[in-house]
């Protein structure tokens, strides 16, 4: 039997068209609700990237590093393309943190940026590498001798391997410190406890201890800011929080809540001067200090050198100087970087006794120096110690001995 | 009223036991509606997938975030894919079990079988043109099980990959493969396939003089059945690629490189799961190689079913080959689901 109906009304093709209807202007909607995309095509890769979409309110990171230039993929990775968070930060070098140690060749290096050649002054990475700062030796040294786990104080371990063939030092390589393998209890306790002051390591918890990893710990000085103007809060975030108990190989918070800078310092027994307090550590130590000089140190006294004679000079001696000439020198580029000299050709600044410029520091047409803290821009004048009534001994120039006079007492 | 050319597509007349829901489940119709989604959006996707190693996973991301309602199409084109395969076998079993796949229509069972089997291809080359870092382990994996086979291993891997390796000349053959090579074959067998249903006598129902209900439907209230279909599937397509969005990696680094928590894709998690068990290729090439072999036989090997019966679910005369069916559908099911476990 043929039933040859005709073409009538149909409930059901009615309901599933105004469903289907319905469902195409539920997919528009989404759609419509998308953010609108903020593309950024950096001068530097020239490969679209979309993070403003959503990071539009995040501050310049620094004047060196303009998000026209280097965009936000170029250091921290990520799925330059992506609109879903998810997958755009699931290939961030560091997560929030491109510049922990582990991905900051990737992030920071290149041999136009951070990992260049030392004669360009471009191996940041190597130096920080090689520091102390990220290798920790003196301490692992000293508590490996204390506890008989190794004969002499020589740095033989360090947090993580590296290599120096070019050394200066005699040390040409550190292997890996691994506290499981150590047989002493306190040195396995202090690999536990103790070893989260230096840059490879996240930082205790609090407030007072906040700090990124790597280039971060020191330069990251807000939300998303790199500097090289470094106030000393920076560095108390790891140089001024407690104390290690090396009996309980545990760390001791301080209790304390200072609130005059003097005061602000960790070691209760320790004298400072003036300068000390007044200024930024930065404002006196020098970059290879800090960031290390290339070569492998075997601990943190092997590295530090700057005295108060750097600056003040000796009873028979003038602070090294310099005259710049070279447009080249590096004093102008520490000075674009962290601008607060103008340093011009012609200027004489200090120089300390390894030739580092100290170059927020200039000589005055009548002996005196001037100086411009680097991270707070105040304005200081200081003599020298020549021609003063110093009674210092010829031979006993290191600071230890000018506190004797010029400490504050606390 | 004159019939439209879509109309004209269909015999004027069809038993009406050829096309019920409870009978047919629709699937076999189903199954070309969304290989026409899938040519369209595939067609729409084209015009942006960058087939080469640096650009792939990021003409998808570029698909998927950045070109007006792109993820919309490659979620439908996604979900299709998907839906298609479910589709397909469930058309496979419904054949298998209503005892349909005996002469005259062994013939088309073979078209359909190879239908289904060229899906699966073109699902899981459509999977590796991706080209982000979830696709690295299926994609090694399964090109190395090619070289497990005897003889002609290492032949057909290099027909599959072309290089030395799985990289870059490998993503130009997948997309060859996927866009043309077996696109066409689907077409052309596709084609083949429904023509051979209206050449041997439509869907497979009892001869008129044992069908308990002779009643008959036009051609305007099978093309409202089917439209009936399109608009269902339409919508759970719709609501699906709304709120499901096709997977998406971070784009691959370098060549392919093993991951931790590597999956297959769903389909081949069955076989995934087998190759925890031992030799790569007995359970990964042997086996399934078995499987279909044992699908492609079973028009040959079990015996044809009463007249009476064919065109109605479960007949009596064709139990064992439900049986074995079964069996196998439960294994690949539980091996799968095994695998999720794992």
């Amino acid at each position: 039997m043929q039933t040859n109906r005709p073409l009538t009304f149909d409930f059901r093709l009615l309901l599933g068209s105004g469903l289907l209807f319905v469902v195409l202007s539920l997919a528009w909607f989404l759609d419509a609700r998308q953010p609108d995309a903020v593309e950024l095509i950096p001068t530097l890769t020239g490969k679209p990237e979309y993070c403003l979409t959503c990071h539009a309110d995040l501050p310049e990171i620094s004047a060196s590093h303009p998000v026209e230039t280097f965009g936000c993929v170029s250091c921290h990775g990520g799925e330059r393309l992506a609109l879903d968070a998810d997958l755009a930060h699931s290939t961030m070098r560091g997560g929030a943190n491109p510049s922990d140690l582990s991905v900051a060749e990737a992030s920071c290096g290149g041999s136009s940026c951070h990992s260049g050649s030392e004669a360009d002054d471009r191996h940041h990475i190597q130096r920080v590498m090689t520091s102390i700062q990220s290798t920790y030796a003196g301490a692992i040294a000293g508590i490996r001798y204390t506890f008989g786990a190794q004969t002499d104080l020589n740095a033989h371990l360090g947090i993580r391997a590296v290599t120096d063939e070019e050394t200066k030092t005699g040390i040409t390589s550190l292997s890996s410190f691994d506290p499981a393998s150590e047989e002493n209890p306190f040195v396995q306790k202090f690999g536990e406890n103790c070893l989260t002051c230096h840059i490879n390591a996240a930082p205790r918890e609090g407030e007072a201890y906040a700090r990124g990893t790597g280039c971060a710990a020191c330069h990251s000085t807000g939300e998303h800011t790199l500097s090289t103007a470094i106030p000393y809060t920076q560095c108390n975030a790891c140089h001024n929080r407690g104390n290690y108990d090396l009996r309980t190989m545990t760390f001791i918070e301080r209790s304390d809540h200072p609130t005059q800078r003097i005061d602000d310092y960790y070691q209760p027994i320790g004298l400072f001067t003036r300068c000390e307090y007044t200024l930024d550590c930065v404002d006196c130590h020098t970059r290879s200090e800090v960031m290390g000089d290339g070569d492998i140190h075997k601990d943190q006294a092997s590295i530090e050198y700057v005295q108060c004679r750097t600056c003040h000079g000796t009873l028979e001696e003038l602070p090294l100087t310099r005259t710049l000439t070279d447009p080249n020198d590096i004093a102008f580029k520490l000075d674009f970087l962290n601008p607060v000299m103008d340093l011009k050709l012609g200027d004489t600044i200090l120089v300390t006794e390894k030739g580092e410029p100290l170059w927020n520091i200039r000589v005055l047409p009548d002996g005196t120096y001037e100086m411009i803290g680097k991270a707070t821009r105040q304005y200081f004048t200081f003599r020298p110690v020549m021609g003063t009534a110093c009674e210092q001994k010829p031979d006993e120039q290191e600071s230890h001995y000018c506190h004797e006079c010029h400490a504050v007492e606390k | 009223m004159r019939p439209s050319f879509f109309h004209h597509l269909h015999p004027p007349t069809i038993p009406a036991a050829q096309a019920r829901w409870r009978y047919t489940l629709g699937a076999g119709g189903t199954a070309i509606f969304l290989m026409i989604i899938l040519g369209v959006t595939g067609i729409l996707e084209m015009f942006y997938y960058a087939p080469n190693p640096q650009d792939a996973a990021l003409s998808v991301q570029t698909i998927t975030y950045h070109v007006p309602l792109g993820w919309l199409v490659r979620n439908l084109h996604y979900w299709s894919a998907q839906l298609l395969l479910i589709v397909s076998a469930i058309h496979l079993l419904r054949v298998i079990f209503t005892a349909a796949y005996h002469r005259p229509r062994r013939f088309n069972y073979l078209l359909g079988l190879a239908l289904f089997v060229l899906s699966i291809l073109l699902d899981f080359t459509g999977y590796i043109l991706r080209w982000d870092m979830d696709i690295c382990w299926p994609l090694t994996t399964g090109t190395n099980l090619l070289k497990t086979i005897p003889w002609i291993g290492n032949f057909l891997f290099r027909v599959a990959i072309g290089g030395g390796e799985a990289c870059s000349t490998a993503l130009l053959r997948f997309y060859t493969w996927h866009i043309f090579g077996l696109t066409i074959l689907v077409v052309i067998l596709g084609f083949w396939h429904a023509f051979r249903v209206r050449r041997d006598g439509g869907i497979a129902v009892p001869p008129a003089r044992l069908r308990a209900d002779n009643t008959r439907i036009s051609r305007n209230e099978l093309v409202r059945r089917e439209v009936l279909a399109v608009l269902i599937v339409g919508i759970l397509l719709l609501l699906l690629s709304s709120f499901f969005p096709a997977p998406i990696a971070p784009a691959m680094t370098g060549k392919p490189s093993a991951v931790e928590n590597a999956r297959a894709p769903w389909f081949f998690l069955w076989v995934q799961q087998m190759l925890t068990w031992g030799d790569p290729f007995i359970f990964g090439v042997l086996i399934p190689l078995g499987v279909l072999a044992l699908l492609t036989l079973i028009p040959y090997i079990f015996p044809k079913p009463n007249e009476a019966e064919i065109g109605s679910w479960f007949p009596k005369s064709n139990r064992l080959a439900q049986i074995v069916v079964s069996v196998i559908v439960i294994l690949v099911i539980f091996l799968t689901l095994l695998s999720y476990a794992n």
